[in-house]
């Protein structure tokens, strides 16, 4: 079990994280930013970065690091906002979000001197190029594990069966997949658009497979992530993760209005009430 | 065309190529029972939740699943429906770009790829949003049209022309809000040939895609300084529209082909192409994207950043004159 300081931990982190998320969106006025997709995964990343995975922001390629991907990209702003909060980036870095020149993107761009391991943003690609880095550290005798943040609409690319598959075949029991489970996807709910049971594919692939009911609970996330990065079964892991889109906003919560839109300061001030009233509760 | 399509072109101006090949899919489908609308998880995103709701058995969400979109509108068309397959130019054709080949090249198949938001339009999104290489990459397959219409009403009249051509099409659409209007009135629109925009006897600019309307700009900023442009609305990269370019060649000092495209393999690149059989044919500089992933920033950034806009087309010209 998880112990109360460290679920506290996760949980002040995610809220600053979620603040990040709506400032860096809002700051990017009309080019707006993917608020729901960001807000669902907050707890998840809040634990790996905050919790799990070792890491050491002043040493961001260390060999023995553990490895964060990002396969729905689009959601970066929950990495960049952990990665602010873990001081891989300063926040004059967070505030160029999606400004000219800047390096943070709307999609991950590849700098691991900023934490950033992975471009993504064709979704799909994240997850089957972790599997590939799992397999690279065993290869080395390296005891490092991968964890990868995946969409559940994303759970519709093809190449995501076929790295699943794969990832069975080479045993990467050093891999972590969370699939974040929020029932949207972009153009309707998960249920219209593409309705199956992702736990039966992942099972029938050779998954090690752990369903949370609540996956922006940060002590549940905890529990399951420390339990998966130390399980060796010879199987690859994969966490399926209930989450609920645009998490912490009110107006956001479950919308399929907030998938990637710019925020107008009317909808900014709502959003920061919400943060700060969350506090007080 | 369908003659409503010119009471639209400011709306469509606004609004960008999204609602125009939008617009456009909600007319063919009431004059042709066999028009079917198919997406990957992008129907809000290609303005088709109208379609959906009106055309519910004629619309097919494959979900985030290029490769099946391409191989499933394959396999309508080979039954005789006539699929209009949409998506980011950056993933569709890209993702399934084998599938593009064998399933729609190979056989020939009759379905319309259209690619939205293609070039660096999704500016801020990224690299991974951008498509730079997707006409080297559909173009060199057998069968295959491609076409880069330059504005609303083109637009428009395009998608009216893949439903009468036998073959696959790939529509490759770049005007977002604030498209320019070129063709105020019906003109003549055919697949293969394209349209001389104005005369001129030094400069040619040869553009496809929303840049025309850059290009034009172009062509007035060299004007007023005595040189002589031509500029080709060519709007169908393949088949090359070669009559024109024989009078191109024969009648200009300059070519500038223009394109928000890798100098590699498209309008750019065909033109060269045949360029290089044609004895005594003038120089050709190239105005594209560089062959580079580009720099974050937004689309006028990012012309900027690559030289495309009119006065840096004036420049290039005027430099290699
Ligand atoms: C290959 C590919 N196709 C389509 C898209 C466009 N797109 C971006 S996010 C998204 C929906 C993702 O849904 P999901 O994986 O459920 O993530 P969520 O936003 O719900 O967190 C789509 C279709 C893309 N980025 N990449």
């Amino acid at each position: 079990m998880a112990n109360t300081e460290t679920v506290d931990l996760i949980n002040e982190k995610a809220a600053l994280m979620r603040r990040h998320v709506v400032e860096m969106g809002f700051g990017a006025g009309g080019r707006g930013a993917h608020f729901g997709p960001a807000l669902s995964s907050i707890e998840i990343v809040a634990s790996l970065f905050f919790g799990i995975m070792n890491h050491d922001p002043e040493n961001p390629t260390m060999a023995d690091r553990d490895r964060f991907v990002q396969s729905k990209g689009h959601a970066c702003l929950a990495l960049y906002s952990a990665l602010g909060e873990a001081g891989y980036i300063t926040k004059e870095q967070m505030a160029t979000f999606k400004g000219d020149g800047s390096f943070l993107a709307g999609h991950p761009t590849r700098n691991p001197q900023y934490g950033i391991e992975v471009s993504s943003g064709t979704l799909g690609n994240g997850f089957a190029v972790a599997c590939g880095m799992a397999k690279a550290a065993k290869i080395k005798g390296e005891d490092h594990k991968v964890f990868s943040l995946v969409g559940d609409g994303e759970c519709n690319e093809g190449v995501i069966w076929e790295a699943a598959m794969n990832a069975v075949k080479y045993g990467l029991d050093n891999l972590v997949a969370i699939i974040d489970r929020n029932f949207v996807q972009l153009a309707g709910t998960t249920k219209d658009i593409m309705d199956v049971d992702i736990e039966a594919l992942w099972r029938a692939a050779g998954w090690d497979v752990l369903v949370l009911e609540d996956g922006n609970d940060a002590a549940s996330l905890l529990d399951a992530l420390a339990e998966m990065k130390d399980s060796s079964n010879g199987k690859p892991h994969v966490i399926i993760a209930n989450t609920t889109k645009g998490k912490g906003i009110s107006f956001m919560e479950g919308s399929l209005n907030w998938h990637a839109r710019p925020m107008n300061q009317e909808q900014y001030d709502a959003a920061i009430a919400d943060l700060e009233n969350a506090k007080t509760i | 065309m369908n003659p409503a399509a010119l009471d639209k072109l400011q709306d469509w101006s606004k609004a960008g190529h999204r609602t125009v090949q939008a617009d456009t899919l909600m007319m063919l489908a009431a004059e042709h029972p066999e028009v079917v609308a198919l997406s990957a998880d992008l129907t809000p995103t290609a303005r088709l939740v109208e379609f959906k709701d009106t055309y519910p058995d004629r619309f097919f969400d494959v979900g985030i699943a290029e490769q099946n979109l391409i191989d499933f509108s394959a396999g309508l068309a080979l039954e005789g429906l006539r699929p209009f397959a949409v998506g980011l130019a950056a993933m569709v054709p890209m993702r399934p770009a084998e599938q593009v080949r064998a399933a729609l090249g190979y056989m020939n198949a009759n379905v319309t790829v259209i690619g939205i938001e293609a070039g660096v339009r999704f500016g801020p999104l990224g690299n991974t949003h951008y498509a730079m290489d997707d006409i080297a990459v559909v173009r060199a397959i057998p069968n295959f049209t491609v076409i880069a219409p330059s504005d609303p009403l083109s637009t428009h009249k395009a998608l009216y022309a893949c439903i009468e051509h036998e073959g696959p099409v790939y529509l490759r659409l770049t005007g977002g809000p604030g498209y320019p209007v070129m063709y105020s009135e019906d003109f003549d629109f055919q697949i293969g040939k394209s349209i001389e925009y104005r005369p001129g006897s030094d400069v040619a600019f040869i553009s496809s895609g929303s840049l025309l309307a850059d290009a034009v700009g172009a062509a007035d900023i060299l004007e007023d300084k005595g040189i002589s442009t031509r500029v080709v609305d060519m709007h169908t990269i393949k088949p090359l529209d070669t009559e024109m370019l024989d009078k191109v060649f024969a009648e200009n000092k300059l070519v500038v082909t223009v394109e928000e495209h890798s100098p590699m393999g498209g309008l750019g690149g065909a033109v060269a192409e045949y360029k290089a059989g044609v004895v005594g044919a003038p120089k050709q500089v190239f105005a594209s994207l560089g062959d580079k992933f580009q720099k974050l920033g937004d689309h006028k950034f990012l012309m900027k950043e690559n030289g495309l806009t009119a006065p840096d087309l004036a420049t290039l010209a005027e430099t290699n004159l």
